[in-house]
């Protein structure tokens, strides 16, 4: 057994571990069978689905090559959806994302009921979509919610929360906001405390400005993490749907109609599965673009900033 | 505080102005510790309030903020009325299933991943992150289609399966990176002992890691808990249907019954509240390492 005295990392070369790769599939088999059969299977099976004619209603089924994408790309329906969703995931995750750093960095101290804070924190982000869907539904219910009944007692305008297209896609936003901005908090908070506090506290000691410590020094160190965090984000906004449906599903008139809403109602309501297929492939090319910019910018921008 | 940052003071005059500045600055620290806590907390008071009200007071305006009375009336009629209890069941059901088939699925997986020098790991890993990306719906929509074709649509067991392939990828992920923490040393000197790998796996490596099982086991167990989509898609009827469907159930044509449904929505995130509790550092462990990791 020589392996022990190898250096870390090739260890295993040489020991009896190394060759039974097979042993090792075979230990992985149950997960990796269940993925393949429930997972890739179904997922192959829509993205050949989206070439397809393929209605709930009709027998056959017919291969139409690219017609699903560009009748849904073309359709009005999913261009409005198409703007809903960029601008429901532009205006949440920016405030999620400079709140929870605000937050973060200002309860960043030893300050009392921290600890609690943070398991209340916690809370939020953990609890079902659907119940804060249902909750702030109610909440912002034009005749008996609580929104509109502070805005009365404070002799402000009542607002057509739910109702009037606009308001509703800043309602739907609001409760997207409200769950997922705690989280952020937490991850930055984590983020906080592993950064080095030297550079800091020389800043601190040459008499630099709070904001100009945050500004210049914690900032740019916690970079990594905001681009996590963006990450997170981007891909969570794509994929929501629950607070959505149960908020107003996808209404009034598809103004809070995000990408995945879209594509559910095509399936289940038009029965369209071709065309929902098409619509969900959509929404992961978008999150893929998204996150290509997001590693890409950084990049590009070095980039121009060297050819100047 | 700016006039130090300008730089034109002398230097012996920042200390009194520092420390006038730390008592300004802790005020604003607590001040948005507070807010920020109220913020995040007030709905759910307000969900609570809403379901402990009787009719006439929720639909009473203008809205007040205390009840005039205190009633109970809502959480009978949920199991009464709304026949909670099977919804209760089948999440309880699906829920603890799917964690107990993630869990033994993804052990053992993660493990080979982590410590097997396994021809195409580097491939499956990136699968299971790209999976991570998928919308639900986009899953949701062929499974449909699947299982109505091997006659499993509406059954419990479709559930169970879809969320164990669904919630595999990150269980397995959060599992790697605790199995990668360890120690090889304890393992090699078992597997010279003779030990068979299974053996070494269960009875060496799975107590090490029995935080992270803990910490996957109730992540799985509460994205399970809480899903709709994947229920919503596969349960049509009652008799599998899951809670945050039956939620969707309060929204009929003639209203919605908002004390009923609030009170629902209090017992639903019950479970939740009690894991946030007892187990917040393995979550925020599961969470944030996941996310950094990822």
């Amino acid at each position: 057994m020589s392996s022990a005295a190898q250096p870390a990392g090739r260890q295993w070369r040489g020991s009896p571990l190394a060759p039974s790769w097979q042993k090792g599939y075979l230990l992985a088999s149950p997960a990796l069978i269940a993925m393949i059969a429930i997972l890739i299977y179904p997922l192959a099976y829509s993205f050949i689905m989206s070439f397809y004619r393929w209605d709930l209603s009709a027998p056959s089924q017919y291969f139409v090559g690219l017609s699903n994408y560009r009748d849904t790309w073309n359709s009005l329906g999913f261009q409005q959806t198409l703007r809903v969703q960029l601008l429901f995931s532009a205006v949440t995750i920016t405030v999620e994302v400079i709140a929870g750093i605000g937050v973060a960095v200002l309860v960043n101290s030893k300050l009392r009921g921290l600890r609690l804070a943070r398991t209340l924190l916690l809370v939020p982000p953990m609890i079902a979509p659907a119940v804060v869907g249902l909750n702030f539904r109610w909440l912002f219910n034009g005749q008996y919610g609580l929104v509109n009944g502070i805005s009365r007692y404070l002799g402000l305008p009542e607002a057509p929360w739910l109702s009037d297209p606009n308001w509703a896609l800043a309602s739907v936003m609001i409760a997207d906001i409200w769950q997922n901005t705690p989280l952020l908090v937490l991850l930055f908070l984590a983020g906080l405390q592993s950064l080095p506090q030297e550079p800091i506290e020389a800043a601190q000691v040459d008499g630099a400005s709070p904001w100009g410590i945050f500004w210049h020094i914690t900032l740019p160190l916690m970079r990594p993490i905001i681009m996590i965090a963006l990450m997170l984000r981007i891909i969570d906004t794509f994929r929501t749907f629950d607070v959505i449906w149960l908020m107003t599903q996808g209404g009034p008139g598809g103004a809070t109609s995000v990408i995945t809403v879209n594509a559910y109602q095509l399936a289940f309501q038009g029965a369209s599965f071709g065309h929902a297929a098409a619509v969900s492939y959509i929404a992961l090319f978008l999150s893929l673009l998204a996150l290509a910019v997001l590693y890409g910018a950084p990049w590009l921008h070095r980039k121009i900033r060297r050819a100047l | 505080m700016t006039d130090t940052a300008l730089g034109w003071r002398p230097r012996h005059r920042r200390r009194p102005k520092l420390r006038d500045g730390i008592t300004a600055g802790l005020v604003i620290r607590y001040a948005v510790l507070i807010g920020t806590v109220l913020l995040t907390i007030f709905p759910l008071v307000w969900l609570v309030i809403t379901s402990l009200r009787t009719r006439a007071d929720i639909f009473a305006v203008p809205v007040h903020i205390l009840p005039d009375s205190v009633t109970f009336t809502q959480y009978v009629d949920v199991f009464s009325q709304y026949g909670l209890n099977d919804y209760l069941w089948n999440t309880i059901i699906v829920s603890v299933a799917t964690v107990v088939l993630v869990i033994l699925c993804a052990v053992p997986c993660a493990y080979a991943m982590a410590r097997f020098r396994l021809p195409g790991a580097k491939v499956v890993v990136s699968i299971l992150l790209i999976m991570r990306m998928i919308p639900v719906v986009a899953l949701a929509i062929p499974l449909f289609a699947v299982f109505a074709s091997i006659g499993l649509l509406d059954t419990l067991t479709a559930l169970v399966l879809a969320h164990t392939a669904s919630k595999l990828p990150v269980a397995i992920w959060l599992l790697m990176g605790f199995i990668q923490d360890l120690p090889k040393e304890i393992e090699e000197s078992a597997q010279m002992d003779g030990a068979s790998t299974l053996r070494i796996l269960v009875q060496i490596v799975s107590p090490l890691i029995a935080p992270g099982i803990g910490a996957t086991a109730v992540i799985t167990f509460l994205f399970t808990w809480n899903d709709l989509l994947i229920a919503l898609t596969l349960a049509s009827s009652e008799a599998s249907q899951t809670l945050p469907v039956g939620l969707t159930n309060f929204v009929s044509q003639f209203g919605i019954d908002w004390g009923a449904m609030s009170a629902a929505g209090v017992l639903m995130v019950i479970p939740t509240l009690i894991f946030v509790w007892f187990a917040q550092g393995l979550l925020v462990k599961g969470l944030v390492t996941g996310a950094v990791r990822g």
